[in-house]
């Protein structure tokens, strides 16, 4: 098969030495953990960079934490890991539920959350599930570390704000303090593998709040504000979810491919936001569909 | 031995190392034709560098089948799963590291650990049954 | 009649351990050595071009480039029913990745980036991309020299034309028929281009040695009849068969895309220039989706009557079909479905009009089916849709018409022997026809859809099969036959059939992939035949190795040869029950007389198989006269589908397929085939959904955007039948089947949806999009964007039919 352009590789001990090489090379540079973005993309010709810095070999990012309320999972945690995961098994129950329906074993093996959330591609689940919580991407680079809060993290597709020399060293996402069930719906054009149509990703809190977003309808993941603010305060009706899914066109902007019509992803996302809705808040009853359970 | 950081390892084990069983189908990691288990785990061999795996170990089918067979090959062979059989390396090696992990898989795990590796000839029903007979739970009837 | 032993049992597969074992060597993994170069093909990005010039100085100037050929290296025609091929191009482009010039390097890498440095200049020119533009009389044409190409004499390409062939087919009086009709219903459906989807890419590695032999090691269907193509189109650089060999090893997956030649010849041209070195060409993922045979599109109009009891009095049926830019193989699809688009019904006044249009999209070829899989979906839906205008149920209609034995076929011959109705009523009883089942869900309708299906091997009157058949001393024997084992169990069939005349158990019976300078003669494993074809030769060769051996014991023992059979690998005398003669005693030494002298030697057999009684000649007006078709496989088949209608998922609960095979060699096998086959056919209703733009560029040539399914994209439960209406012809009764099972799985999705849900979807596919959207109000046609599945954007009903064929240019 052959990739035609050639390159550097590294592969630094530390993280303060990944930093260091990134900064030098700038744009030349690429990032490699999970590799299942990266090697495709050169492959194909789309980028060709001088160095290919491997940052597997740095320790301390393969942990997945949960400290007083806030889970980390750092940046080589796979989606398989996050899948094993038993804490994540209980306690962020979406988040393992969106692993199932991540591309197949064999490539969640390698695969990183957090390569997924600086790929940035506009039918990234992992960005969409992690936006119902608060959550914050851990960033290192030449002038020290910072936090980027999750909803800022994306640019457009495949932009994210990673300046020059940094690098995104994991994820933190915070346990919400109320009772919760949530819910990961994503549209695909069969029951295998596919890249998100359009996915909801459903939190119901007690005391009838919510956090929804839309992933795949825009060209990054959205928070759908509008349907949170509807619903906020009052417990969950079949007129109060049909107001939902009427503010859906108002809330995405999605486009027709060769995957799926604008008129299929508008009309889907309210079928799946008032499914999500009724299995969110179900779980939340404790009498909800087992996570997992295909709802479309 | 030596490699170039371009190098894929699917090519690397294919043409440097000799070891033919994992396939190119896709080279987009679409497939499954070129898994091996890389440390154990199921991988994509034609979305991984040959450089990224220095220090590993790898495993293909002509490793499981040195000491024999397994008993999933011998399932596989007794149910006549396969028909052309350029999936079923990856499928064996799919499904050996399902048997691994869980020894009692349903019939949808079974479908889980196997929807990587496509296959275009059988329908899978008979690589399902397959693995299904060895799992310590009576095949259905599918 | 004897009882069988071996046939009709189903014996582990002989290439079982091969396989999962990782021994199975196909193409891309036989070593060369070190000596082994690369090639990498530069590619049109214009559907219709002239090419103006092709600069390779730079690309040759690259290190570790030995070659860079173009079209006037090789101005060479090939095909396989019409030579409208050149290896690459001289002056013009007809689709967009088509090759134009190879690179052949050291290395895969140094071909790659040297390939990139080879500058074509192009002029485009107007693409015919529009099946109602290509037969306008000022069509631009694909192909101005049409008249010149040398062709079978059974094909009619209309030269000054976009028409490349055309098979009429008129029986009765259709005007008398419809006039004798109470009902008439007419219609259009439209069915896009499909790929293959073989999991092995095509591969071949051709080395032209320094003593002038060219070899070949091929992913093909067909060693010998890519022999023949490779000698058609070398014999001006002096080759001929006898210079010429095929290899080929297990092939991962053909489907009909790997008969024929289609890139393999790149591979053959190249290794004549860089002589005395193996040269291989191995397609990418994306080449095997643009640059090798796609099932071609068709738009097809319907007519047909009936009588108010449900006899069917006339049928009128156009289709014409978005062939691509070259037709060789593809015009033999058109052709067989001119023959019997009558589907496996009696009609009695019939008019076909099958038309073949060059377009500037791949070249359309053999896909299993062979034009029946894209027929059957308008006429089944079709037939449906009639009954139920007569106020008939569908099944029952169909039995009321089903075709039986000795029925005139639509071209004059008779049919053959067939368990149609056994068919019909087996499947209707398992899914439970006629009554209705609901689910718990509020949100989901069941709907039941049935179709019935017919196929004949589509194959020149002279395809021929032949085998030899040898000994090992130690009693085992080899089959040397050119049969493929392409997944379908080819070889443990053909060793079941030699098992059964001999007595040598099939796991002593060796029979391996061929070598056309081994191997005895196959004309190519396609249309469902080598069942039926190779293995009549099989046991032909097997027979004439049973007489050998009876004729030397008889010689040397002086035991009467008619009082002789074969048990347990021995030989016996009925005469003499205390005579038994092990084979490995003598089929190589030869029998000792008490003289001490040795009578016999090896014992070999051979058999041939040609299908003496057909005949392709027959009234280009009409069709009558020839006998064409060597016999029809038939069946029925049904689905219980669930639909959501919010969403339009469609989930298969159950699909029933049975399928009169004459006799099941190997029952686990011919399940095999039902099983793959429908999960095969479900998928090109269902997922899968070929887009070109409206340049004619395809732009899901991958699996991410073409799906193809998965382990978790199967029915829920799939029940396979088997019927057995002896052919009489055929080994121990057997006829071929293997396409057959993936022909109704469209037709009986389109009727099961609009069972569930009133919706008669004409266009192919049936996708939870385009049912959610028309469920909704939305029409699928209206929103999805400048995408094609074929060379035609508009709706179904609003294509003009010719049935007269284009208008030459004056």
């Amino acid at each position: 098969m052959a990739i035609a352009h050639q390159f550097e590789y590294v592969k630094p001990p530390t993280l303060r030495e990944a930093v260091r090489i990134l900064a030098r090379y700038g744009a030349r540079a690429r990032a490699l953990a999970g590799g299942t973005d990266l090697v495709g993309l050169i492959s194909d010709g789309m980028v060709a960079p001088e160095t290919v810095v491997d940052i597997k070999g740095i320790p301390g990012l393969d942990r997945i934490e949960l400290k007083n309320g806030v889970l980390s999972i750092g940046a080589l945690v796979t989606f398989s890991d996050l899948r094993e995961s038993p804490i994540v098994a209980r306690k962020f129950p979406v988040v393992r539920e969106m692993t199932g329906w991540v591309a197949s074993v064999g490539i969640r093996n390698r695969a990183t959350i957090v390569g997924n959330l600086c790929s940035a591609v506009p039918c990234c689940d992992s960005g969409a599930v992690l936006l119902v919580y608060d959550a914050e991407v851990l960033v290192a680079g030449p002038a020290g570390k910072r936090k980027v809060p999750l909803r800022d993290w994306f640019l457009g597709p495949r932009k994210t704000v990673l300046k020059r020399g940094e690098i995104a060293t994991g994820v933190t996402v915070a346990l919400p303090k109320q009772k919760h069930g949530a819910c990961f719906v994503k549209l695909r054009r069969y029951e295998g593998e596919d890249l998100a149509q359009a996915s909801v990703t459903v939190l119901a809190l007690a005391g009838n709040s919510y956090r929804i977003s839309f992933g795949s309808v825009a060209p990054r993941p959205i928070a759908a504000e509008r349907v949170e603010a509807l619903l906020d305060g009052q417990p969950l009706s079949e007129d109060l979810i049909q107001k939902a899914v009427r503010l859906v066109p108002e809330e995405i902007a999605p486009i027709t491919d060769i995957r799926a019509t604008k008129e299929y992803r508008r009309h889907m996302v309210g079928v799946m936001l008032e499914r999500g809705l009724r299995a969110a808040v179900g779980r939340l009853a404790g009498t909800g569909p087992e996570y997992g359970t295909s709802l479309i | 031995m030596e490699v170039e950081p371009s190098d894929i390892l699917l090519d690397v084990l294919r043409d440097e190392l000799g070891v033919k069983s994992p396939k190119i189908g896709c080279e987009r990691g679409d497939c499954g034709a070129c898994t091996v288990l890389l440390d154990g785990k199921s991988v994509r061999t034609c979305l991984i560098l040959a450089i990224e795996v220095d220090g590993c170990e790898i495993t293909t089918v002509e490793g499981l089948s040195r000491a024999g067979l397994t008993p999933l090959q011998q399932s596989f062979l007794k149910h006549d799963s396969f028909q052309c059989g350029f999936c079923a390396p990856g499928i064996v090696l799919s499904a050996t590291e399902l048997l691994g992990k869980n020894p009692h898989p349903s019939e949808a795990e079974v479908k889980e650990a196997i929807a990587g590796n496509l296959c275009r000839c059988t329908g899978y029903k008979p690589i399902i049954e397959a693995v299904l007979a060895v799992s310590s739970k009576p095949a259905r009837r599918l | 009649m004897t009882q069988l032993k071996v046939v009709g049992g189903s014996p582990s597969r002989i290439d079982g351990l091969d396989k999962i074992t990782g021994a199975a060597n196909y193409v891309d993994d036989l070593a060369f050595g070190p000596d082994l170069l690369h090639a990498e093909v530069v590619e049109s990005p214009h559907a219709h071009a002239l090419i103006k010039s092709i600069d390779t100085s730079a690309a040759e100037k690259v290190p570790g480039v030995v070659r860079v050929v173009t079209g006037k290296d090789f101005p060479y025609r090939f095909g396989l029913y019409m030579q409208d091929r050149l290896i690459f191009p001289t002056d013009r482009v007809r689709f967009v990745g088509e090759q134009v010039a190879a690179v052949v390097a050291r290395d895969a890498k140094i071909a790659k980036r040297a390939a990139k440095l080879v500058k074509v200049v192009y002029k485009e020119l107007k693409p015919v991309l529009d099946l109602t533009e290509a037969l306008r009389e000022d069509a631009v044409l694909v192909h101005p020299d049409l008249g010149k190409y040398p062709r079978c004499p059974w094909f009619f390409p209309q030269a000054g034309t976009n028409l490349a062939h055309f098979r009429k087919t008129r029986k009765g009086d259709v005007e008398q028929g419809f006039k004798e009709a109470d009902v008439i219903l007419e219609d259009t459906y439209t069915v896009p281009r499909y790929a293959h989807c073989a999991i092995e890419p095509h591969a071949i590695v051709g080395l032209y040695d320094l003593a002038g032999r060219l070899t070949l090691w091929s992913a093909s269907q067909s060693p010998y009849t890519q022999r023949h193509v490779f000698a058609q189109a070398l014999a001006p650089l002096g080759l001929t068969h006898k210079d010429i060999r095929v290899v080929t090893p297990y092939v991962g997956g053909g489907f009909g895309g790997k008969a024929g030649v289609s890139m393999e010849i790149i591979g053959a041209a190249l290794a004549m220039m860089v002589k005395g070195h193996p040269v291989k060409v191995r397609w990418s993922r994306a080449q095997e989706f643009y640059n090798t045979y796609q099932r071609q599109g068709v738009i097809a109009r319907i007519k047909l009557g009936a009588k108010k009891d449900g006899t069917i009095t006339a049928i009128e049926h156009s289709l014409h079909w978005d062939a691509g830019g070259y037709v060789e193989y593809g015009a033999n699809v058109v052709n067989a479905v001119g023959l019997s688009a009558t589907g496996p019904y009696r009609v009695p006044n019939v008019k076909i009009d099958s038309v073949c249009v060059y377009t500037n999209l791949p070249p359309g070829g053999p896909y299993r089916g062979f034009g029946y899989s894209e027929f059957h979906f308008g006429l089944e839906s079709h037939l449906d849709r009639l009954a139920r205008k007569l106020g008939m149920d569908p099944v029952e209609f169909r039995r009321k018409n089903a075709i039986r034995e000795g029925d005139t076929l639509a071209y004059g011959a008779k049919m053959n022997p067939s368990g149609l109705h056994e068919a019909i009523d087996r499947v209707a009883a398992e899914i439970r026809w006629g009554q209705r089942e609901s689910p718990k869900d509020p949100n989901k309708v069941i709907g039941k859809g049935f179709a019935c299906f017919w196929k004949a091997p589509a194959m020149p009157p002279n395809a021929s099969s032949s085998a030899f058949i040898k000994f090992n001393e130690d009693g085992s024997l080899n089959i040397s036959a050119s049969g493929m084992e392409i997944g379908q169990g080819y070889l443990t069939v053909m060793a079941q059939i030699a098992a059964e005349v001999l007595t040598v158990p099939v796991s002593r019976i060796r029979i391996e992939p061929p070598d056309t300078d081994r191997n005895a003669y196959e004309w190519q494993t396609v249309g469902s035949h080598v069942t039926w074809g190779c293995g009549n030769a099989v046991k032909a060769a097997a027979l004439d190795v049973r007489g050998k051996m009876f004729e030397v014991v008889e010689r040397a023992l002086g035991l009467s040869r008619d009082t002789l059979y074969l048990e347990d690998e021995k030989v016996k005398c009925r005469a003499r029950p205390d005579f038994e003669l092990p084979f490995k005693d003598f089929v190589i030494s030869g029998i000792q007389t008490p003289h001490g002298n040795f009578i016999g030697g090896p014992i070999l057999g051979s058999g041939v198989f040609m299908p003496e009684f057909t005949s392709a000649l027959s009234d280009p007006e009409t069709s009558q006269g020839g006998h064409p078709n060597v016999h029809y496989t038939v069946g029925a088949a049904a689905a219980i589908l669930e639909v959501d209608k919010q969403t339009g998922r469609m989930r298969v609960l159950k699909a029933v397929l049975a399928v009169d095979v004459g006799k099941a060699v190997h029952p686990g096998l011919v399940k095999g085939q039902v099983v793959g086959g429908l999960v095969q056919g479900l998928a090109t209703v269902l997922y899968e959904d070929i887009r070109y733009d409206l340049k004619g560029k395809l732009l899901n040539a991958n699996f991410t955007d073409y799906k193809i399914p998965t382990a978790e994209d199967l029915p829920d439960e799939i029940v396979p039948i088997i019927i057995e209406v002896a052919q009489p012809d055929g080994p121990f009764g057997a006829r071929g089947v293997g396409e057959h099972t993936m022909i109704p799985a469209a037709a009986m999705v389109a009727n099961a949806v609009e069972d569930a849900v009133g919706l008669r979807v004409k266009r192919l596919p049936i996708t939870a999009e385009k049912v959610a959207l028309e469920l909704h109000g939305i029409h699928y046609d209206d929103v999805k964007g400048s995408y094609m599945g074929l060379c035609f954007a508009g709706e179904p009903e609003s294509y003009a039919f010719r049935t007269t064929g284009a208008k030459k240019r004056k």
